[in-house]
């Protein structure tokens, strides 16, 4: 196991590199430095986790996300900005070439400056809507702050977000105690389109929010943009090559006005008192939410894949063969490792969760759950073992593993199953069925002998005719 | 054979031995000339043969008869060792291993290259001993040898480079017809083995083998309904049917087909119906002929009976293979068109056009029925042979182009023995009661006339008396005239050799307008291209014309190519080339396509590209999803085959249309762009294309390679996706009255 060694000492390295998995550079537009300090917090974090901050102006010439077609930074951080446009460097294209090229965005909009057309097209291509009206806010009359939102009540109070799905790992429930609140300020809801696997909200309005523009002075609203959970207030999107993709509703919620404001919760749904005041858990959750977009966590990486023949036999021996033969006996391994903050740990899917591997052409043959068979320091180790189907032809082993805020795997592997040399086919006499036809051989075989033999060796009787030419035995 | 040649002192001994050395001297020239004129251009071709004796040399037999090949039929792959027929590639295999052994060192290359010719060498011979078996007239076989050497039928599959299947299995055909010929005439079980033998190897060489198994029975079955039953049959018949079998069945392509496909049921049958005959004969000697009718009657009836029944029985249960459509397409000319559309497609299948059989046999052709009329005049046993074989191959030649190459001998030998037997009688130079004999090849300039001696043969004694020509007048027009046809028949050959069949289908050459040759070579440039910028294992689906070309010269595994055994797998592409984008994406996902090629000869000119092929893949892709490709959705209202403005939605969808005139009209000014092939102007706006992306185009535009992109990273579909690309904005979605669309998880 001296791969594993070797992973080991691997692993020591990056504890001594830290920040993201994915390289350190990091971009953050703004449009005035002097904004700087309204996040310094928030920066601070990021700063003290090793980003290499890099601060431009959308309308700077340096701004440029590509160099000499390379990528320049590894990470982008978009605030908001009070200009019309964003400036030729951050277009649309650009920026989704930015994530086609493995870059990951952290964008945050806000409700009190109109978001730059550039981005709404990105977003809308992405498949995430925002409101028509530019400057509606979220606003929820059941969960707002009583101290800042008095009056306002957009201030929305928010309990830690639950996994989507029950086998998912969840990211962002913090100590996982419960009773925190996460405040959200003045942001903008989006809504997320149904035809994108890619996207997951990350956090959800409450059932009682809605989008509202204060600036229609009309008494009720008739036909909000979104209501309820349809309201996505953190979105993400993990493209297909893994890079990140996160719109924060609100970027008024990484300042350092709300990283640990005290805030009061007003009175439910339910009719329950309003809580006593509390500490905003905003910094926790920023930091989570940016670790997860800037590739800290979740981040799965595939190790060493093996697999060989399990036949009992010095064929074992080759490690992964160009070829094998249909009905032979597989076994596959893949070793696992995940990204947490700063160090590869070994990964272990949630409870109900499965890994699976294909053995496919065309279409999957096999469907087969991985086991655990070993755990290292920081990686785990799956295997499965099966026999290859009576099929030939150029098969795949595929491990396709995607789940929401994990970094996709996506793993073939091509393989040649050819079908049975002449030579390995059981003898004629071992197949019991043949015995009759070969013993017709040897009987044809020595009947036939035995016949030439006879009539080399039987002298023959001359022949006397009568005189009608008859023969006379 | 006992004629001597012209001068009066070489008689005897030293006549004989002066005639063999000529007769082997003229044969060694018809080689020669076979040889050389096979020579004008050399292009390897099918490259899969090359590329199967090259697997061969570098790993050995066993590998070769075990050979998975990863490389073509992605992702299927081809249990090629099963599937093919190795005798041209053992063949091959065994030359480069004698002269290796014989410390030449030779390229496996050049021996590809050179064993059409050479074995076309051998044909000649081949054809020479067969003639000899059916006439006393020398020169017959000799003419035919010279004949067979240049017919343009056989040089079309032997020319230098044409390195095909039927490139040794001709010489087999003609030398297992000799051996046949000479067993039968013998009664030999020696010869009869010989025969097996030859058969044995034809089998490991060619599918056509099959001609041999029908015709073998065909004959005897004829020589026994003519009441010539002999023991010399019997024996020679049942040693090459049994041991023939036998040899056939170890090649593992064929297997178990000889006793199961109903094509080889002839031959069984009449290896029954021989051994009935024998046994009825042996009755016959011991039973009073009164009692023998009766008992005759009986058992014909009831072996007919239970033979029949049997047959049905078996067909229908399935255990013999059913028929298969090739078969049918050989009796019913329409019968393919209609039902098995791979077939109908390859342009090899095509029923002959008439004036082929001038193109290919030119003088032979009119001889040929003079020849086959001839072998009446003494018909024994070889000359029946000889006119089953001319019916049925004209027949089969009739039906399919391809087949004209298993006429081609047959012709040769009758016009052999037609001229022959003309030049026999006029070149006699004085007395009517002794014939002359010709200059052994007409086509060596004008034959001298030589005197001949008395006959000494019994054979030619026996005749009726010969009604002599008198008048020298007579002979000189006669010999000339004959002289002329045989030497512009050279000349047509040689033209037809050269302009015809040696122009390789990888290279073309057009004329520019001053007249001088211009190279067209854009094939090869796409191949390369292909093997210098493309991953080792990217996948190219093309259609299947040109998968061994890929194979070989660009060295990447195909979907489909020339080896059509998998209809379902051709029409996979057919669909995917006939489909709209989004449906030939998931196909092309689902079959790991990296790049798709396409031939377009609209700039050039060039009339066998893919729009012009594109019907054959609808309609084999219509017999596999009848639902989803429908050929009538390609022809307008009006019927008509169009690929200008008036083409239908469904065309101009299909990724093949769009593929080959993406980008076409930016070649033209504006409202001038033209297609060439088809002489008709095309829009001015092209199709766009979103799932594949342009890799490359060759000078010309003869080929197009298009690059299968992948799923969009940010998830969007395609369209979208490059709609974006092209700098539109996406259109928010305008608000309509009505119920919102909710996100579900």
């Amino acid at each position: 196991m001296r791969w594993i060694l070797s992973f080991l000492l691997l692993g020591l390295l990056a504890v001594v590199q830290a920040a993201s998995s994915s390289g350190n550079k990091l971009l953050v537009v703004l449009e005035e430095l002097a904004e700087k300090s309204k996040y310094s917090k928030y920066l601070g974090d990021l700063e003290a986790r090793g980003f290499e901050i890099t601060f431009e102006s959308p309308k700077s010439d340096k701004v440029a996300l590509f160099e000499l077609g390379a990528r320049a930074y590894d990470h982008l951080l978009i605030l908001p900005a009070k200009s019309k446009g964003l400036g030729p460097q951050l277009t649309p294209k650009l920026l989704l070439d930015f994530i086609n090229a493995g870059g990951n965005i952290l964008l945050t909009l806000s409700s009190s400056t109109p978001t730059q057309s550039a981005l709404i097209s990105l977003l809308l291509e992405l498949d995430i809507h925002l409101p028509t009206d530019r400057t509606a806010l979220v606003v929820d009359h059941f969960n707002y702050d009583t101290i800042s939102a008095a009056e306002q009540h957009d201030v929305v109070l928010l309990p830690r977000p639950d996994a989507v799905r029950s086998d998912l790992k969840n990211f962002f429930k913090g100590a996982g105690k419960g009773g925190e609140a996460i405040a959200f300020p003045r942001g903008v809801g989006q809504t997320l389109g149904n035809n994108s696997p890619l996207l997951t909200p990350l956090l959800r309005a409450p059932r009682t929010a809605y989008s509202y523009n204060p600036k229609d002075d009309v008494e009720g609203v008739e036909d909000p943009f979104a209501v309820g959970q349809q309201l996505s207030l953190i979105t993400t999107m993990q493209a297909r090559n893994s890079a990140r993709f996160t719109v924060i509703g609100s970027s008024e919620m990484l300042e350092d006005a709300w990283f640990g404001a005290k805030v009061q919760r007003s009175q439910g749904l339910s009719g329950a008192a309003a809580s006593k005041e509390i500490k905003t858990s905003n910094q926790e959750f920023a930091k989570e939410v940016t670790g997860w977009t800037f590739n800290e966590i979740g981040v799965l990486k595939v190790g060493k894949i093996e697999h060989h023949l399990n036949e009992g036999e010095a064929a074992d021996q080759v490690i992964n063969p160009k070829i094998y033969r249909v009905k032979n006996d597989i076994t596959y391994k893949i070793e696992l490792s995940e990204y947490q903050w700063d160090r590869w740990v070994a990964f272990n899917p949630e409870a109900g969760d499965d890994l699976q591997l294909e053995f496919s052409m065309l279409s999957p043959f096999h469907r087969l759950p991985l086991k655990l068979i070993y755990t290292t320091t920081n990686s785990t180790i799956w295997t499965t073992s099966f026999k290859a189907p009576d099929q030939h032809g150029i098969f795949n082993f595929k491990v396709n593993y995607k789940r929401p805020f994990l970094s996709n795997i996506e793993e073939k592997n091509t393989v040649t199953v050819r079908h049975f040399a002449h030579d390995e086919w059981p003898r004629s006499w071992v197949i019991s069925g043949a015995w009759p036809w070969i013993s017709g051989i040897a009987v044809t075989v020595v009947g036939w002998t035995a016949f030439v033999a006879l009539w080399l060796w039987s002298k023959p009787v001359p022949l006397k005719l009568t005189t009608s030419g008859k023969k006379v035995v | 054979m006992s004629d001597t040649v012209a001068e009066p002192f070489l008689k005897g001994n030293t006549g004989r031995n002066t005639r063999g050395i000529l007769r082997l001297s003229i044969l060694v020239l018809i080689a020669a000339a076979a040889i050389a004129s096979r020579l004008f251009s050399v292009i390897l071709d099918p490259w899969f043969n090359f590329r199967a004796t090259k697997y061969l040399v570098s790993h050995g037999f066993y590998d070769f008869w075990d050979w998975f090949d990863d490389r073509t039929w992605h992702p299927l792959g081809r249990v090629t060792g099963g599937t093919l027929y190795p005798g041209l590639m053992v063949t091959s295999g065994a030359i480069y291993h004698a002269l290796r052994a014989l410390t030449i060192p030779v390229d496996i290359r050049n021996i590809c290259v050179l064993l059409a010719p050479g074995f076309s060498g051998l044909t000649a011979f081949a054809t020479y001993l067969f003639t000899n078996e059916m006439s006393t007239s020398p020169s017959a076989g000799l003419l035919a040898a010279a004949f067979m050497g240049i017919a343009p039928g056989y040089i079309s599959r032997s020319v230098a480079g044409s390195y095909d299947n039927e490139a040794i299995a001709i010489f087999l055909l003609v030398y297992t017809f000799y051996l046949w010929i000479k067993a039968v005439k013998l009664g030999s079980a020696m010869w009869g083995a010989l025969c097996a033998l030859f058969y044995g190897y034809m089998v490991s060489a060619w599918g056509g083998y099959v001609f041999i198994t029908n015709l073998i029975p065909l004959h005897v079955f004829v020589l026994v309904c003519m009441g010539r039953f002999s023991p010399r049959i019997y024996v020679s018949y049942c040693t090459w049917y049994s041991l023939g079998t036998l040899a056939s069945m170890q090649i593992p392509f064929v297997g178990f087909l000889p006793i199961r496909s109903s094509e080889h049921m002839s031959a069984l049958g009449v290896f029954g119906l021989l051994q009935l005959v024998g046994f009825v004969e042996f009755v016959r000697s011991g039973v009073p002929s009164k009692q023998f009718a009766t008992l005759l009657r009986g058992f014909v009836l009831l072996v007919f009976t239970v033979a029949f029944g049997g047959l049905v029985l078996l067909t229908v249960s399935g255990v013999i293979a059913p028929w298969t459509g090739r078969f049918y397409s050989l009796w019913d000319t329409g019968y393919a068109k209609i039902h098995i559309p791979i077939i109908a497609s390859v342009s090899e299948h095509q029923p002959t056009a008439w004036p082929a059989y001038f193109f290919d046999l030119n003088l032979l052709i009119w001889l040929f029925p003079a020849g086959v009329y001839l072998c009446f005049q003494s018909l024994a046993d070889e000359q029946v042979f000889v006119v089953v074989y001319s019916i049925l191959a004209s027949y089969f030649s009739g039906v399919m182009v391809r087949l004209m190459l298993t006429l081609t001998p047959i012709v040769c030998v009758a016009a052999a023995l037609a001229l022959s037997s003309l030049l026999d009688t006029y070149l006699s130079v004085k007395s009517p009661e002794v014939p002359v004999e010709a200059g052994p090849d007409g086509t060596n300039g004008t034959p001298t006339p030589s005197k001949k001696a008395a006959k000494q043969d019994g054979l030619r004694s026996m005749r009726l008396p010969i009604v002599g020509i008198y008048t020298t007048f007579s002979k000189v027009s006669v010999v000339s005239a004959l002289t002329a046809y045989l030497l512009i028949f050279v000349l047509h050959c040689t033209w037809v050799t050269s302009n015809a069949y040696s122009s390789p289908s990888v290279v073309l050459a057009s004329r520019m307008p001053d007249g001088s040759q211009h190279i067209i070579d854009d094939y090869r440039e796409a191949y390369q291209w292909l093997r210098q910028n493309t991953k080792d294992d990217a996948k190219i689906m093309s259609w299947w014309d040109y998968g061994y070309q890929i194979g070989g010269m660009a060295d990447r595994p195909t979907l489909v190519d020339n080896n059509t055994w998998n209809n379902t797998h051709i029409a996979t592409v057919g669909k995917a080339m006939s489909s709209r984008e989004e449906v030939s994406y998931e196909i092309m996902r689902q079959h790991e396509v990296d790049y798709v090629l396409v031939v377009f000869g609209g700039l050039l000119g060039y009339s066998g590209d893919d729009i012009n092929k594109f019907l054959w893949m609808v309609r084999i892709a219509e017999g596999i999803w009848p639902e989803e490709v429908k050929e009538r959705d390609f022809f307008t209202d009006r019927g008509e085959y169009r690929v200008d403005d008036g083409a239908t939605e469904t065309m101009k969808n299909s990724l093949m249309y769009k593929m080959s005139y993406y980008n076409y009209c930016t070649l033209f000014p504006p409202g001038q762009c033209q297609d060439r092939v088809r002489g008709v102007k095309l829009p001015d706006v092209g199709p766009t294309l979103n799932t594949v992306e342009e890799a490359f185009t060759s000078e010309n535009w003869i080929i197009r390679i298009f690059k299968v992109k992948d799923l969009d990273n940010a998830g969007r579909d395609h369209a979208s996706a490059s709609s974006f690309d092209r700098g539109n904005k996406k259109k928010k979605t305008i608000k309509k009255r009505g119920p919102k669309v909710l996100r579900v998880e």
